[in-house]
């Protein structure tokens, strides 16, 4: 029954995203169409692990983003510095990001356990705090060029939409690690012990299985997705600094939890896309409307917007059960 | 123990009331200090009154600058505290609150002439308006929305509101002159002690309310507030007003403090940084709060005078007074948060109580966190 729920969710998810993706291609926006999707599906991935932590320990992560600005800092060291070949770096970067969340599990949230939520929300958030202020005392607070990290940077402008292929790699590697995410929640034992606990943690118990151990392992696996995310957005912003993910993809990546009402993990990555593209749509769009354009930060206000919107009119997510 | 005695066991210091042991041991009723201890704790107050009223007309008009920034925290953070510590809701956008408050003050002032009472009123209802409509917004589902809602207005600030050329002057930033009278910055600062002040005491008289009453009781346990007929939502709407309401005026006495409002000031990390000195003062514990504030914002100082040139890590890079504040806060808020929740009011409790006519003694400055299990965030 979940399972149809779920599937029935993603229908309803796709269908509002095609919905989305016709109106502002009718509208001629087909450039901020590619690129919002290509940052949504980044954001997604954002989301995706906020969604998961919430699912497993009941708490905000905020320090989701932080988890993958180290991973970039780590494969920008290694690689531009040291001179670390690249996909060894890069896993090291990986490697560093899942240290980082399971040290905050670790020394943070398990020790916390019986605590009030706003204070596991707090600490994450100081978490997030301390993570950026490293990366500014020993990293520098400058804005870092990102030279080709990820296949070429060339930019090439086709006919019509122009996508760099550079562009075009993260989004194969984004549909890629969905459909495997997908593969990984309903094929592996693993990923249906995640979901159970985030179901019904006494009967998961009983059934067995590490309630702690899952913890850990999922936790693990938000690093993960939190580091792949940072390497793969990093290249599409074009430039890196201290909180670059957490400034960027956090709040989109919330907002996308939300539209997916905080625990349906297809909805939270296509609320990623969703959110992306109305924020591409704003940025590019707005410009040509009389009124909308005289509004400075029009991305940051539209994703502001949404999730006052879905908060107010449908809190259990677009596509969450109300409760 | 009934929840009646729950309930009506405000969060203050004065009574030490904690939840789980129904004994409430205050210094021994029998204790009574004697002449030479009544004389020794008069001392000791008429000290930290020196150091406070005293002290700042020593110094020069750079370090008095700082000492009225620090006044101005301890307001923000009895902003911070109404929320974090009453209602158990957190905001991360509170510097957009205090950079609303600060905007709105310096827009009356220097582009419509208002005079600087009706300006820092003005920013006052502003706060209470933006705390009231985030609230609503939030309050739709329980959790701690109010975290997400305010995280994104903050950055939607950041990037668009502060932006605003006509209201805020754009990068350039507004000029907010100080009020006639209290142009020097030594009596600035006395006009921002006063505020302190009134803030301390209608945070104190508004807990002692019934408002005040039923918000221990929903932070407690909404679920038993509920049951017992306390409007969970109401109350809770009420003390985001109150919070917005001192963080407006925070808000309006920083721009006036630095005669000049750039948008640059409220940024994500100063957010972050109102949250831990929150937090490490000790939430529901006046005093607490208002020391953790106060150090946050004196923090620079002190590192200039401690380590010139910044702290030396053999090692590492030399640690900048400017980053001082966000490398030392979260460590110490994630010290807190584990090790003593209870914070700097914990700690300076023993005193507290001493100074009241009690024993100096270290037992019983427990703050009993209460556990809730049943709320997920």
């Amino acid at each position: 029954m979940p399972n149809l729920l779920a599937s029935r969710s993603a229908l309803v998810a796709t269908a509002i995203a095609v919905v989305v993706a016709a109106l502002m291609a009718a509208s001629g926006q087909k450039q901020a169409l590619v690129i919002g999707v290509i940052t949504g599906a980044g954001y997604g991935l954002v989301a995706l692990g906020l969604v998961l932590i919430y699912k497993s320990s009941g708490v905000f992560n905020f320090a989701q983003g932080e988890f993958g600005t180290v991973a970039v800092y780590t494969l920008f060291r290694l690689h531009d510095k040291i001179g670390v070949p690249l996909l060894l770096a890069m896993l090291i970067g990986l490697a560093a990001s899942m240290a980082l969340a399971l040290a905050t599990e670790r020394a943070v949230i398990r020790p916390l356990f019986d605590a009030p939520r706003v204070t596991l929300l707090v600490a994450t958030a100081g978490v997030a705090l301390l993570a950026i202020s490293l990366e500014l005392w020993l990293g520098e607070a400058r804005l870092r060029f990102i030279q080709p990290a990820l296949g070429r940077l060339d930019r090439i402008s086709l006919f019509g939409v122009q996508v760099s292929d550079q562009r075009l790699l993260v989004l194969a590697a984004l549909l890629m690690l969905a459909v495997l995410l997908g593969l990984f929640f309903s094929r592996t034992n693993l990923g249906l012990a995640i979901l159970g606990v985030s179901q019904e943690p006494v009967a998961t118990e009983l059934m067995g299985i590490s309630v702690r151990r899952l913890s850990s392992f999922t936790w693990a696996l938000t690093g993960l997705l939190a580091g792949i995310a940072g390497m793969l957005t990093a290249p599409v912003v074009g430039s890196f600094g201290p909180g670059f993910l957490t400034f960027n993809a956090l709040i989109p990546g919330f907002t996308a939890a939300v539209l997916g009402g905080m625990t349906s993990l297809p909805g939270a990555f296509v609320g990623g896309v969703i959110v992306g593209v109305a924020q591409s749509f704003a940025v590019s769009g707005f410009q040509d409307v009389p009124f909308l354009k005289e509004i400075p930060g029009p991305g940051a206000v539209m994703v502001f917007v949404i999730l006052v919107v879905v908060l107010a009119i449908r809190p259990q997510g677009l596509l969450g059960k109300a409760s | 123990m009934s929840l009646e005695e729950s309930v009506d066991a405000p969060p203050v210091v004065e009574t030490e009331a904690p939840v789980a042991e129904p004994i409430v041991v205050e210094a021994a009723p029998s204790f009574r200090p004697g002449p030479a201890g009544w004389v020794a704790r008069g001392l000791v107050m008429a000290a930290a009154a020196a150091l406070v009223l005293l002290f700042p007309a020593t110094r020069g008009n750079v370090d008095v600058h700082i000492y009225t920034q620090a006044v101005i925290f301890a307001i923000i953070g009895l902003s911070l505290n109404v929320l974090l510590g009453y209602t158990g809701q957190i905001s991360l956008g509170h510097q957009a609150f205090v950079g609303v408050g600060a905007f709105t003050s310096a827009y009356m002032v220097t582009v419509h002439g208002q005079p600087f009472v009706a300006a820092v009123g003005m920013a006052m209802v502003v706060g209470a308006v933006q705390a009231l409509l985030l609230g609503i917004v939030s309050l739709r589902i329980t959790g701690l929305y109010f975290a997400l809602v305010t995280l994104a207005y903050g950055t939607m600030a950041e990037e668009s509101l502060f932006n605003i050329q006509k209201l805020t002057g754009g990068s350039a930033g507004q000029p907010a002159p100080k009020p006639a009278g209290f142009t020097t910055d030594l009596r600035y600062y006395y006009l921002c002690l006063a505020f302190l002040a009134v803030v301390v005491w209608v945070d104190w008289r508004l807990m002692k309310t019934k408002g005040g009453r039923a918000l221990s009781a929903v932070r407690e346990n909404p679920r038993v507030a509920a049951t017992f007929g306390t409007d969970v939502k109401v109350y809770t709407l009420m003390a985001f007003v109150v919070a917005g309401v001192f963080a407006g005026l925070g808000g309006a006495l920083l721009a006036h403090n630095d005669t000049f409002v750039v948008r640059d000031l409220f940024n994500f990390q100063l957010a972050l940084v109102f949250v831990i000195m929150t937090v490490v003062g000790g939430l529901r514990n006046r005093t607490g709060v208002v020391i953790g504030s106060a150090f946050f914002a004196l923090i620079g100082k002190l590192f200039d005078v401690l380590f010139e040139n910044g702290l030396h890590i053999p090692g590492l890079k030399a640690l900048p007074k400017e980053y001082a504040p966000i490398v030392i806060g979260p460590m110490l808020l994630l010290f807190t948060l584990t090790r003593h929740p209870g914070g700097v009011g914990q700690q300076v409790r023993p005193l507290q109580r001493w100074l009241r006519g009690g024993r100096f003694s270290f037992k019983n400055t427990h703050e009993s966190e209460v556990r809730v299990s049943d709320v997920r965030a």
